[in-house]
């Protein structure tokens, strides 16, 4: 008997999870922060032990660090650590008038979104029934189907 | 009085005396995995032996500065005996911040500034102002421009009219060269090899490879092709740190087009990311960011401006920045504000030699200015009055 080949297609409707617009909608804005991350691995000295605590400095930062003013430890802490959604909420920017971070936005583009291929990056014209990413061929689809679709998030 | 001009970017700090040349300087720590125990500040990059899997940490996150401690080890470092051995009490800095900054960044950097490095007196201003002011200077007979300023964390798009700012036209997109890169790593992880620990190494490749295409779809079907009527494809040798120091693109005279190669060597073949990741700034929808992309985002911040002055803004648009090396970026910008605008306007779109020294030659300009003096907050005034006098004298 000779063995049918499956194809990606031939999958039940009923076994297919299809994800709604808002699903969709999360899992775009957590790639698209992604892409603001400075590193994707972890820190290299993360999990080093604290064997060396302090090294001896030897170069003469003694004599030019007295002449320097400290700032105050636990003041300087709380001021100059917080990051950046902090700094913008203290801000306060929605009472205030006039233009500002927000307002300085670049509206939505009056042209419209051109999809591509998540595979293969050329211009594509169908849809992934489950998840929603867009595919240009059959070929395509079938490595979408293999390799990512719902088994891969951010 | 020397007077050291501080363009402190995302990315890189543009450094120098106001007499002097400028140097560009990565502004972040570098932690490598072979080299425990080791943080590498700024310049100390170049002794790292093993750049794979660099893990970068940078003070600015989305292009304003919140990590203070980076910036102050960056800072010694580049104020400190290796560097510029900077004398504090005689010495004027100049430095630049992002548009919109926040009040408590502001006052931090004041608070920095004068109160532990003590320098004499400080001017903080915007980058676009400084690339304005030498444009002014190199074309007098101009009272208008657009400094489109497209950097590592953003991209600003603002009008100037007479030396002075139009906040209302500041127009700001949320893509510069640390997302084109982050997007080009994910790119090539999926479809060819894992690279996303190696910002260092992508980076490169972007800036090697990669170009903007005057005709996208037109490029696109030349990418579809195979072999040799594929001009778009290139191959490029990653490095491996042993032999190959440093990624290169290979020339198309050595490229296999059939068969796979035979050396040891790491390809990367690319053919449409070449072009599609650097239309990303073109188009920010294009990976689902609903953003104006830049010709577009000029030419709706002129609009809003009044109309008498529209056509000298479309005259003296400048492209000042990183993100704007990309070969063809200046012709594609020219193409697309030109067909948005009414053809009686005149549209002239000028990138500088240098776009990335560009504000820094301008600081230079200003520092030499006679009413600079005017302009700084002196270390009495400040000590005197504390933050409200930087708050009038500088507009930020």
């Amino acid at each position: 008997m000779v063995e049918k080949k499956t194809s990606a297609r031939s999958q039940e409707a009923n076994q297919r999870r299809i994800l709604d617009r808002a699903t969709r909608q999360r899992r775009l804005n957590r790639q698209l922060e992604a892409l603001e991350k400075d590193n994707f691995q972890d820190d290299p000295h993360a999990n080093l032990p604290q064997l060396v605590k302090r090294l001896p400095q030897f170069d003469d930062r003694h004599e030019s660090s007295k002449k320097r003013k400290k700032t105050r430890g636990d003041h300087f802490k709380l001021r100059f650590r917080k990051n950046f959604q902090a700094l913008l909420e203290e801000q306060n920017l929605s009472v205030s008038e006039g233009p500002n971070y927000l307002t300085a936005c670049a509206p939505p583009s009056k042209l419209p979104q051109r999809p591509f291929c998540a595979v293969c990056g050329f211009p594509s014209n169908y849809t992934c029934v489950s998840c929603g990413a867009r595919y240009c061929c059959v070929k395509c689809l079938g490595t979408h189907q293999e390799t990512r679709c719902l088994k891969w998030t951010v | 009085m020397a007077t050291l001009v501080l363009d402190n970017g995302a990315y890189t700090a543009k450094i120098g005396y106001s007499h002097e040349k400028v140097s560009v300087i990565p502004n972040c720590q570098f932690r490598s995995k072979t080299a425990r125990l080791k943080t590498f500040t700024a310049n100390q990059i170049d002794e790292v032996k093993d750049p794979s899997g660099l893990f970068y940490i940078l003070p600015f996150q989305k292009g304003y500065l919140v990590n203070w401690d980076v910036q102050r080890k960056v800072w010694d470092q580049l104020f400190g005996r290796e560097m510029y051995k900077v004398d504090f009490a005689d010495t004027s800095i100049l430095i630049t911040e992002p548009y919109f900054n926040f009040t408590s960044i502001q006052e931090s950097m004041n608070e920095i500034l004068f109160e532990e490095y003590q320098f004499q007196a400080a001017l903080r201003i915007n980058a676009g102002s400084l690339s304005a002011h030498k444009y002014f200077q190199d074309n007098s007979s101009e009272l208008c421009c657009i400094v489109v300023d497209s950097g590592y964390s953003f991209t600003h798009i603002v009008p100037y009219c007479r030396g002075k700012k139009m906040k209302d036209g500041i127009c700001r997109i949320n893509v510069g060269g640390k997302l084109l890169t982050n997007h080009l790593k994910e790119i090539i992880s999926y479809r060819q090899l894992h690279v996303m620990d190696e910002t260092h190494v992508i980076n490169q490749v972007k800036e090697d490879v990669c170009y903007v295409s005057q005709d996208f779809y037109k490029d696109m079907e030349i990418a579809k092709l195979k072999g040799e009527d594929n001009t778009v494809m290139r191959d490029y040798v990653l490095p491996d740190f042993s032999t190959i120091k440093k990624g290169f693109c290979k020339p198309r005279e050595e490229m296999n087009f059939s068969g796979k190669y035979k050396t040891g060597e790491q390809i990367l073949c690319l053919s449409n990311e070449r072009f599609a990741v650097p239309e990303t700034v073109f188009h920010p929808s294009d990976i689902g960011i609903q953003e104006m992309g830049i010709p577009e985002a000029i030419v709706n911040s002129v609009q809003n401006l009044p109309d008498e002055m529209q056509p000298h803004f479309f005259k003296n648009i400048v492209l000042t920045g990183g993100n704007t090396l990309f070969p063809g970026f200046r012709d594609r910008v020219f193409k697309d504000v030109r067909s948005l605008t009414p053809t009686d306007y005149e549209v002239s779109v000028v990138q500088p030699k240098n776009p990335v020294s560009y504000s820094w030659e301008g600081g230079k300009l200003l520092s030499d200015n006679p009413d600079f003096d005017e302009m700084v907050v002196t270390r009495e005034d400040y000590e005197e009055n504390g933050h409200c006098i930087c708050e009038e004298k500088f507009d930020i």
